[in-house]
């Protein structure tokens, strides 16, 4: 089963984002781990490290057979996400694009999270950690087993 | 000092139903409080529901999550009550997940970080759920001692009114610092009494506040915990001043017997055995009450409303109308696991909806039955403050009770509620020249004299009809099986009453 569409299109924005984003700052970080850091800081402080970690080791599982460039990485104790390389690869610097891989990892966080918290709250999340991006909860899907 | 000098201690809502007359008017601003109970007694619905009614953008709450039900799956659970307003967070209501601090490090470590996110925030309302996990580390009694009083000291400085969650048992009540330090104590229990659930709260303690002392029921539904209270949410109502007035129910004969009437504000018992007329003499009183501009509340627990208007018609008496018109409410009390309280909560609000004035309640035995067998034990009690509370606004109740007919006895009520009634109507059977017959006889009128006759009646197309005058020439009438005096006529001038009281 792959990633739900609304959710690669939702993760694909926050990435892009990302990218524009971190276009003035040097080094430049992947996009990918820009997004998941906002998550880890975001989520971390309502579910805790534990909560968090356990959520992103269960995404980068269901996004493995999607994105087998994703195997190398891993979900630290404390939910940092290690063994990037592929993903950085696959990460195109000429284009601002970012990797499917990527694409593939958010999308499924932030399944887990609608699966979990809803549509409404994890949207409320999102645009606390991205004030100055615009969500609209038009694209209502309920949770499902991923 | 005078009461302008005292110091003003704001009440705030609790958002539960019910809660904030048990507390004694809403909770003490800036007050610490505890939430203890065993595990799954309603302690994180209750807190949340004080967070939802109270955070505000400009007076937010801190939510601290600790070891224990994982936040994530909480946030899930309690979104799917329908106080949660998944709006308010985080711009009203903020989570915190403390789990990793309590695992770390040490209690200092947790005041400090409490303490950083408090300054940060400046809430108004602050929660840690659970507490108790927070604490359970080995420390010494005089460690956790200091935590308490600067927790809530510091708390109680930034003007932040708090609740600590915690699974307690009730011998943890003494020699624990914690309940000692703090203001308020509530309890929350539940126990499962044959096949039922029965849920309690009390308010060990509140600080400053007069609160209902006591166990007061609770049940949780989709909307959260709601609270009922023992004295049904009318300790603030004045009692109503008495009044002379008589209310008629219809029957021209019956209210004579009656000094003119029921008293108003009286409770009274119809008592009989099964087919003497018990439901309907209480559809007449309602239904005369009706036409007269009196609304009327009628409990039933029998049968359904539907079936018990289609029986008033039958009578000649028209439910529906009224119904439609909002002079009457005929409530159908779901059956089984019902307590008292929650049945007053019902009877209460459609009496104050459309202004009720008379209420019956078919039957008492229908009402016990109802209840869950844990409530059973305390009937008698539960009706007398049910009683004393409805008479105490102004409402005049009739209940309807079976009793067994004997004849070697007779009795009013199987109940020995007799002491909570006013006034006894009783109904039975009496055996006469080969006849099954009825008579009725006005046992007790606590407000006044009454008719001491043992009159005949029947139940005609026009409901209860007394027949002419007193019986005459039997000894032993109630007992029911009389002894004819002298062979004569049975009655004094047999006239049959033509119902023309109840026009409806």
């Amino acid at each position: 089963m792959t990633a739900a569409p609304e959710m690669r299109d939702l993760a694909r924005r926050l990435l892009t984002y990302e990218a524009d984003a971190g276009k003035s700052t040097e080094p430049m970080e992947p996009p990918t781990l820009r997004v998941y850091e906002k998550l880890r800081q975001s989520l971390g402080e309502l579910v805790g490290v534990a909560g968090f970690q356990s959520l992103a080791s269960r995404a980068l599982t269901l996004s493995r057979p999607e994105a087998p460039g994703l195997s190398a990485a891993r979900v630290t104790e404390d939910g940092y996400l290690q063994g990037l390389g592929e993903i950085e690869k696959q990460f195109d610097k000429d284009n601002d694009r970012a990797g499917e891989g990527g694409i593939i990892l958010i999308a499924r966080l932030l399944g887990l999270l609608r699966i979990f918290l809803g549509e409404t709250l994890t949207l409320s999340l999102l645009r606390n950690a991205w004030p100055g991006e615009a969500f609209d909860d038009s694209n209502s899907a309920h949770g499902r087993k991923s | 000092m005078s009461t302008q000098d005292k110091v003003k201690i704001n009440k705030l809502p609790t958002g539960v139903p019910g809660l904030d007359e048990i507390v004694g008017g809403g909770l003490p601003e800036f007050s610490f409080n505890i939430i203890a109970g065993a595990p799954g007694s309603g302690k994180t619905t209750l807190a949340h529901q004080f967070v939802f009614a109270n955070a505000t953008p400009e007076h937010p709450a801190l939510y601290f999550t600790v070891l224990g039900e994982s936040a994530i799956k909480m946030l899930r659970y309690q979104q799917q009550y329908t106080f949660f307003d998944p709006a308010k967070l985080p711009g009203s209501i903020r989570f915190i997940n403390l789990s990793q601090v309590v695992l770390d490090k040490d209690l200092g470590a947790v005041l400090e970080q409490i303490t950083k996110e408090v300054e940060k925030a400046n809430p108004a309302v602050v929660v840690v759920d659970s507490f108790r996990t927070m604490v359970r580390k080995p420390q010494s009694d005089m460690e956790l001692q200091a935590f308490i009083q600067r927790l809530a000291l510091f708390l109680a400085s930034w003007q932040a009114t708090t609740f600590l969650i915690g699974e307690y048992a009730e011998d943890e009540l003494r020699d624990n610092p914690i309940f000692t330090v703090a203001d308020g104590l509530f309890w929350l229990r539940q126990a499962a009494e044959r096949n039922s659930v029965v849920r309690k709260l009390q308010i060990v303690k509140l600080r400053g506040q007069d609160s209902v002392p006591g166990l007061h029921t609770f049940r949780i539904t989709d909307a959260g915990v709601q609270a009922f209270s023992r004295t049904f949410g009318l300790t603030g109502h004045a009692k109503n001043p008495p009044t002379h007035r008589r209310l008629s129910f219809g029957i021209a004969e019956l209210d004579k017997m009656l000094g003119g009437g029921v008293r108003e504000g009286d409770s009274v018992l119809v008592a009989g055995s099964s087919g003497t007329g018990k439901s309907v003499l209480a559809t007449q009183f309602i239904a005369e009450g009706i036409r007269r501009g009196e609304p009327g509340i009628v409990a039933v627990f029998e049968e359904r409303p539907q079936a018990y208007a289609e029986r008033a018609t039958s009578l000649g008496l028209d439910l529906e109308t009224p119904q439609k018109d909002g002079k009457l409410t005929i409530l159908y009390l779901r059956p089984l696991d019902l307590s008292v309280d929650e049945t007053m909560h019902s009877i209460l609000d459609a009496v104050q909806k459309i202004g009720a004035k008379r209420l019956v309640i078919d039957s008492l035995a229908g009402f016990e039955m109802a209840l869950s067998p844990g409530f059973r034990a305390d009937f008698r009690e539960s009706l007398y403050r049910m009683i004393f509370a409805l008479t105490g606004i102004g409402v005049t109740i009739l209940s309807t009770v079976e009793v067994d007919e004997s004849f070697t006895e007779f009795p009013f009520s199987t109940y020995s509620i007799s002491f909570l009634t006013d006034d006894i109507i009783r109904l039975r059977y009496v055996s006469i020249d080969g006849q099954l017959r009825k008579i009725m006889v006005v046992i007790k009128m606590r407000g006044g004299n009454h008719a001491k006759d043992i009159r005949e009646y029947e139940i005609t197309s026009k409901g209860v009809v007394i027949l002419g005058k007193r019986l005459t020439n039997y000894q032993a009438l109630i007992s029911g099986i009389p002894i004819h005096s002298d062979g004569a006529d049975a009655t004094e001038e047999p006239s049959l009453d033509t119902g023309s009281e109840h026009k409806s």
